[in-house]
């Protein structure tokens, strides 16, 4: 793993980061830039990789996965050598929509792109990237979306008596102009053709690949997989990701993702059947792709749908195997759309899973209960709050589902409706 | 007036459901259970398709021709393509057939062709396919076959093609009904109370929310579609009776609202941490009136006038 060190020791290649990780956690006294003076070794200097920055925690170097809120959520961003899987939603709707933010992400940074699909045609693909928003027009879009539906006798901005106006807002993240990390990006907005055009990036089709002919011995990976494997691993050697071609350019990442990772049209049958045949594919795929991802320069953002996986020890396995694992669950066609209870929000998403790395303990925030919003241009990731029960001839029973199903939110949601009994005052 | 343009001139009613669903393209399901079968609702899809001068293929495998071919009238049968894998479906009798690999290579011949007529390729029935062949294979085929049109580059050279599906939800675990639904488009679930067909039709357009319809219809002799009125519809038990908005603002013992005097009294109130350029220069000039504040003070006698010297012993 690419660990950078900041404190004045230069890493001379990935192989040393063990010695210079241990080296660099002396003191938390950050050097900005690269040292100049420091000239002892012939090996590539240490500069900083546009796009990324170390962690604030343990100095891994980090990449933004395209949402601010995410990255957030995330402890800072996504680390460089991991992966972030994605449950998709049931009609995957919202999935595509992560997926794509993270390569628009790749290209407003200049890193090399991987777009690999069974489904769709990664030029496709690459054509309904989301436009970036610059920074003066950012505040503007906010603004303009924030109080889209609100009554105007709402617009008056508050006057707030003491110094907190100053500071950011903790439940809405706005565009935080010092921090170049991440970018925002307009949904309802192509990316301008030139950006994609000046961008370097590879597509893997599978139908494109594979012949469809070809047998399958028992107990080894589905040949999609090994051709993607292959792929993947070609690329990353030719283009020095790993360090094995000395980069005669400036060192870059390799932002590789995946889409639709284990449906039929992978030729995997995990969602077909509960004891297939290559019910083992899927897990040594990311168990090699690990492997790939943790000696070279790259990030990866895999959507998988494990809602139609009929194994649940699978999705297990596979959220072991994976680093970040962050759940969808969108209300369309469920019960919840008419709960009042989620009525501003589109679904639900869930971080089930955050890396340790290099670290006894991993930086999961506080807040369990979160709720995402797609607005026509923005996708927000909020804090789900409950509303106020303000009516007082509501009957028990309405109050009663309520609690039942706020029963689910953690304690963080306010525990007033986590019980079963309601006090009356 | 031709057959097609008849057909087109039909009850508007009819035309919008049959035609909403052919019209998305892409992989039609049609999920019919014993009770209440999709055959019938196939074969007047077909038919509309079939006037509507598109190029229409049947893949038989469950019935035969000839109880495929009941009901339609010559020209539709004349326009029908049928592929019989019915009467001989391993391919026994070693005639020359079309296709030489089965319905898996009739399909795969279909994702080849190039010609701009609209297309729509009848499976009766998937869950035949679905139990003769490997899963993974027939959706990756199916994938290829009704997206041939999807490319946005050459999407004037291949016609748009629909390819309808009739699966048997009972035959099936939920594995490849879920990975099937996934991939269809528009999902048609057969059912119905007292009689009344009803389908529950969903549609799912590429990165939209899907929507879903019910709708009650009746299939006539002919293979037309006969839109009705659901059957009435009993009146739920826990129906809410309608409960006006409590306001929380009516009885408080504190005014909520400002009177446009007390609100222009606000506005003009300047706050203790905003500086204004006169608050800066108030605080930097030096104070005029600093005499006219006095503080008078009778020491008293238990009073510590040294507070550095405890004992007062010091002489200073």
């Amino acid at each position: 793993m690419a660990a950078v060190a900041t404190c004045g020791s230069v890493a001379a290649s990935t192989g040393s980061a063990v010695a210079t990780a241990s080296k660099s956690n002396v003191t938390s006294f950050q050097r900005r830039g690269p040292r100049a003076s420091v000239t002892n070794d012939s090996g590539p200097r240490l500069v900083s990789i546009a796009g990324t920055r170390p962690s604030v925690r343990n100095g891994q170097l980090l990449v933004s996965t395209g949402l601010p809120a995410l990255d957030q959520l995330l402890g800072g961003g996504l680390a460089v050598g991991t992966v972030l899987l994605i449950e998709e939603d049931k009609y995957n709707i919202y999935s595509p929509l992560l997926f794509k933010y993270f390569l628009a992400e790749g290209i407003v940074n200049g890193h090399t792109l991987l777009v690999a699909s069974a489904k769709e045609d990664p030029a496709n693909i690459l054509q309904e990237l989301p436009a970036p928003l610059l920074d003066d027009k950012c505040k503007k879009e906010f603004d303009e979306d924030v109080y889209n539906h609100k009554t105007p006798e709402s617009n008056i901005k508050m006057k707030i008596a003491w110094r907190y106006q100053l500071l950011p807002k903790m439940e809405q993240i706005g565009p935080v102009s010092s921090s170049r990390f991440g970018h925002y990006y307009d949904a309802s907005k192509r990316m301008p053709q030139e950006l994609i055009e000046a961008s370097n990036w590879h597509g893997f089709f599978l139908p494109e690949k594979i012949s469809s002919t070809l047998k399958v011995e028992p107990c080894s990976l589905t040949p999609g997989y090994t051709k993607l494997l292959q792929f993947i691993q070609n690329i990353i050697y030719e283009e020095g990701f790993d360090g094995s071609n000395p980069q005669k350019k400036q060192r870059n990442i390799l932002r590789i993702g995946i889409q639709n990772l284990g449906s039929p049209l992978w030729g995997d049958d995990i969602c077909c059947a509960e004891n297939g045949g290559n019910s083992h594919s899927l897990t040594k795929f990311l168990y090699v792709l690990r492997g790939l991802l943790r000696t070279s320069l790259s990030a990866c953002i895999i959507t998988m749908p494990t809602h139609l996986i009929q194994n649940k020890a699978i999705i297990a396995r596979v959220t072991t195997l994976s680093d970040v694992v962050v759940g969808l669950e969108s209300f369309i066609g469920s019960e919840r759309e008419t709960n009042p209870l989620y009525k501003d929000y589109h679904g639900l998403i869930h971080i089930r899973q955050i890396p340790r790395l290099n670290n006894l303990i991993c930086d999961e925030s506080d807040v369990k209960d979160l709720a995402f919003k797609l607005k026509r241009k923005l996708f927000t990731i909020e804090r789900l709050h409950l509303p106020p029960d303000l009516s007082d001839t509501v009957s028990r029973s309405s109050k009663m589902d309520l609690a039942e199903s706020a029963k689910r939110l953690g304690p963080g949601c306010g525990m007033m409706a986590g019980g079963k009994k309601h006090l009356d005052f | 007036m031709t057959p097609s343009e008849g057909a087109r001139a039909g009850t508007g009613r009819e035309l919008e459901m049959l035609d909403s669903l052919l019209a998305l393209g892409g992989l039609v399901l049609l999920r019919d259970s014993v009770e209440w079968e999709g055959r019938s609702l196939l074969k007047a899809l077909v038919k509309k398709s079939a006037l509507c001068g598109e190029q229409v293929h049947i893949l038989g495998c469950e019935v035969s021709e000839e109880e495929f071919r009941e009901g339609f009238d010559s020209d539709i049968n004349n326009r029908l393509v049928y592929h019989d894998f019915f009467r001989d479906p391993l391919n026994w009798s070693k005639t020359e057939e079309a296709f030489p690999g089965g319905p898996l290579g009739a399909l795969r011949a279909m994702c080849k062709r190039t010609d701009p007529v609209p297309v729509t390729i009848a499976l009766d029935s998937l869950s035949w396919l679905l139990l003769r062949l490997p899963c993974t294979t027939l959706c990756q085929v199916l994938h290829a076959v009704s997206h041939q049109d999807s490319c946005p580059g050459d999407s004037s050279s291949v016609g748009k093609v629909s390819v309808l599906g009739l699966l048997h939800e009972e035959l099936h675990g939920p594995g490849p009904v879920g990975a099937l639904s996934s991939l269809a488009q528009t999902e048609v679930t057969l059912g119905g109370t007292m009689g009344q067909a009803s389908a529950h039709i969903l549609c799912r357009r590429p990165r939209q929310r899907p929507t879903d319809q019910t709708q009650w219809f009746s299939i006539l002799p002919d293979f037309s579609l006969d839109l009705q009125e659901g059957p009435s519809v009993e009146s739920q038990p826990y129906s809410d009776p309608h409960i006006p908005p409590v306001d929380p603002t009516t009885h408080l013992t504190f005014n909520l609202h400002l009177s446009k005097k007390e609100r222009e009294a606000r506005d003009s109130l300047i706050l203790p941490f905003q500086f204004s350029s006169e608050k800066q220069q108030a605080l930097l000039r030096p104070r005029p009136g600093q005499a006219t504040s006095h503080i008078f003070y009778e020491p008293d006698a238990y009073d510590d006038l040294d507070q550095e010297d405890p004992d007062d012993d010091l002489d200073i």
